[in-house]
């Protein structure tokens, strides 16, 4: 083989496998370690602060939190500036008695984006 | 909208992978002309033009790749997540891709222009498209140790891009030495290179492995364990590689030796490729010291792999529940799936069936009969006692007409779905499209087995094909909540995928060594030892 076709070959083994090797990975690499209110659990409404802890650094800015509520409307919860950098937290008002659940999305720094639900229930004290 | 997400969750991910491998290939260029080639005692002037030449087109893909990148990303973002161009805008990943877009194109501009002169101008590009990679690395999104994390993570990316990236470089300058000796000087300083370069990789691999997997229960217990002990296999693989390297560039000068580098450097380049996608791989994982829950235990794994009858006879297609894909589509269709739990790429997160598992289990096994009974024959044809063992390419014909009928059982033409209805799910045409390569690979190797074909690049397509599909199945890994099936479902695989490698690039040697080589011979019989073994395990593969 020439120094030419050699080259080539090793390239498109190159290009080749790049592609094909990272057609299947699925990306997204935040996820959540603690939650309050806990997944399933009842507190006392109406008031309850959410705070959200992640395994990595998160962009709260880019982040979002979305209460559905019993009748399920969906309402979105201000993030606050001030939680660590793992956390998302805020604050869910005037909650009646009931299923709720928040839903919650984070972008992590990679550009992922990963999501998921915390069902609870809310009664009154 | 569904089908434009994942088309576009498709494209980022390859867009994703190009990004990497060419940022190696800029990065070990630019070392390699910097370090080896300007370093010598003489100049080539045919050499660093042709360095200058990849780099430059290194770089201009790097920039390309990281533009569509963005551009699938950012669709991708604004789609499912409900964000404006100005939201994303500012977002770390796409400050991170600008930086390496800006970097790369500097770099092929002063690669045109400024150059041959001064390449020394070209290193401070490359470490910027390093500090971009780093930008969106485990590194900087923990909140302990941050900044020592980030600067041995650069270490492990540089020194894995100087001794890969440059690998590429030394097998184009070899062939434009001027003579044996200058081919010769640029090995010794290359392998110099490469030992330091191994050594600082292992030291920052070690560390990050200490960060990131923290302990033995998380190695086997986690994904991310799992596919960190697989690239420290491949990497063990490589260092025999390099080691047999260094032995042959000491050796005396011969016609055969600097031959023997080549065809070694080249089989170390594949293997390379494969263990930078793996690691890529690993950053769509969380890493297992996250992980506390849920952990497979050793226990678990011993009761996995325990040897059972394989299963030779199919569940009934009634027992399958609808196809995960066509429920997702229908519920995304009906309003009641939001964007957001449609994760491109992904099939679903429902739990398989009883029946679903069963189904797989009996895709392995037969598949696992018909490799293993390829394995044995090409065992017999090596002997060279048994010429009609060389037919053996065709058993791949019946694993592609294996696959066609019974890979998707809900599809044409066993299955209810109807055939255009079915293309329309990229997994199944993603199996049909494994068939056909498949039908392709055994007619094309049959001719080479059996004299009808004689050209070197057509006999090495066999090797390459095998070698790209085994690494393939390193990235299935996409386990993000440690789903302990799904950890026992890659613990198999890993296995199966670096047999593959190993089998593909030593029948590549085999093909390649020059004759005098000794190492030729003992390829000769791994790669049969290799399809032996991968046979085995596939019958018995279980996920129950």
């Amino acid at each position: 083989m020439r120094p030419g076709h050699r080259v080539r070959l090793a390239s498109y083994l190159f290009i080749g496998a790049a592609v094909f090797l990272m057609a299947r990975s699925v990306v997204a690499h935040a996820i959540l370690l603690e939650s309050s209110p806990s997944i399933n659990t009842t507190v006392a409404g109406p008031a309850i602060p959410v705070k959200l802890r992640f395994n990595v650094r998160i962009d709260a800015t880019r982040s979002r939190l979305t209460l559905v509520k019993p009748d399920a409307s969906t309402q979105s919860l201000a993030i606050s500036r001030d939680a660590p950098a793992d956390t998302l937290a805020s604050q869910a008002q005037g909650l009646s008695s009931g299923e709720y659940r928040i839903r919650w999305q984070v972008l992590a720094s990679d550009g992922h984006i990963t999501r998921g639900e915390i069902p609870f229930k809310v009664t009154q004290p | 909208m569904a089908r434009l997400l994942q088309i576009f969750g498709f494209l980022s991910v390859l867009f994703r992978g190009g990004t990497l491998s060419f940022g190696s290939l800029t990065i070990g260029g630019i070392v390699f002309l910097n370090f080896v080639a300007r370093a010598a005692n003489s100049q080539s002037d045919a050499v660093n033009q042709a360095c200058l030449r990849w780099i430059r087109r290194a770089a201009v893909a790097l920039a390309s790749m990281q533009m569509a990148y963005i551009l699938a990303s950012t669709l991708i973002l604004m789609q499912s997540a409900d964000m404006t161009i100005s939201d994303v805008s500012g977002a770390n990943f796409v400050l991170a891709g600008i930086l390496a877009i800006a970097s790369a194109l500097t770099i092929a501009v002063l690669a045109s222009v400024h150059l041959p002169r001064n390449s020394a101008v070209l290193l401070l590009p490359a470490a910027l498209i390093l500090v971009s990679s780093v930008m969106t690395s485990h590194a900087v999104a923990r909140l302990d140790f941050r900044f020592p994390l980030a600067v041995v993570t650069a270490l492990h990316q540089g020194a894995t891009a100087t001794w890969l990236g440059g690998l590429f470089y030394l097998l184009i300058a070899i062939p434009r030495s001027p003579d044996n000796q200058f081919a010769r000087q640029l090995i010794a300083r290359f392998s110099k290179l490469a030992l330091i370069s191994v050594a600082v990789l292992a030291a920052a691999g070690f560390t990050l492995s200490l960060a990131y997997v923290g302990s033995i229960p998380a190695i086997y217990g986690t994904s991310y364990g799992i596919m960190v002990a697989t690239k420290v296999v491949l990497f063990a693989t490589l260092l025999l590689l390099g080691a047999l390297n260094f032995q042959i560039a000491r050796s005396p000068a011969g016609g055969s030796v600097i031959a023997s580098l080549k065809r070694f450097g080249e089989a170390e380049l594949g293997i390379g490729i494969t263990v930078i996608l793996t690691a890529a791989s690993l950053t769509s994982l969380p890493p297992a010291i996250d992980l506390k829950n849920d952990r497979v235990s050793a226990h678990e794994i011993a009761a996995r792999l325990a040897p059972e009858i394989p299963r030779l006879a199919s569940p009934s297609i009634q027992d399958l529940p609808e196809d995960i894909y066509a429920a997702e589509v229908k519920a995304f269709d009906a309003g009641t799936l939001s964007s957001a739990s449609f994760v491109p790429g992904q099939a679903g997160t429902r739990p398989n069936t009883p029946a679903e598992k069963s189904w797989s289990e009996y895709n392995h096994h037969w598949a696992g009969l018909i490799v293993l009974a390829i394995g044995l024959l090409t065992f017999l044809a090596q002997t060279k006692l048994f010429p009609w063992a060389r037919n053996w390419p065709l058993l791949f014909l019946g694993l592609s007409l294996f696959l066609f009928l019974r890979s998707d059982p809900e599809t044409w033409p066993l299955g209810p779905n109807g055939f255009w209805v079915t293309l329309q799910d990229p997994e199944v045409l993603l199996h049909r499209i494994f068939a056909l390569l498949v039908i392709g690979l055994a007619i094309f190797e049959w001719r080479v087995q059996t004299g009808r074909v004689a050209t070197e690049g057509a006999r090495l397509i066999f090797p390459a094909l095998v070698a790209v599909a085994s690494a393939l199945l390193l990235t299935h890994s996409h386990s993000l909540g440690n789903i302990k099936e799904e950890v026992l479902a890659e613990l198999s695989h890993a296995p199966l995928a670096v047999l593959g490698v190993v089998a593909g690039w030593s029948r590549w040697l085999e093909l390649r060594l020059p004759a005098e080589n000794k190492v030729r011979d003992r390829m000769a019989w791994l790669w049969p030892t290799c399809l032996v073994l991968i046979g085995l395990l596939l019958l018995n593969y279980r996920e129950m």
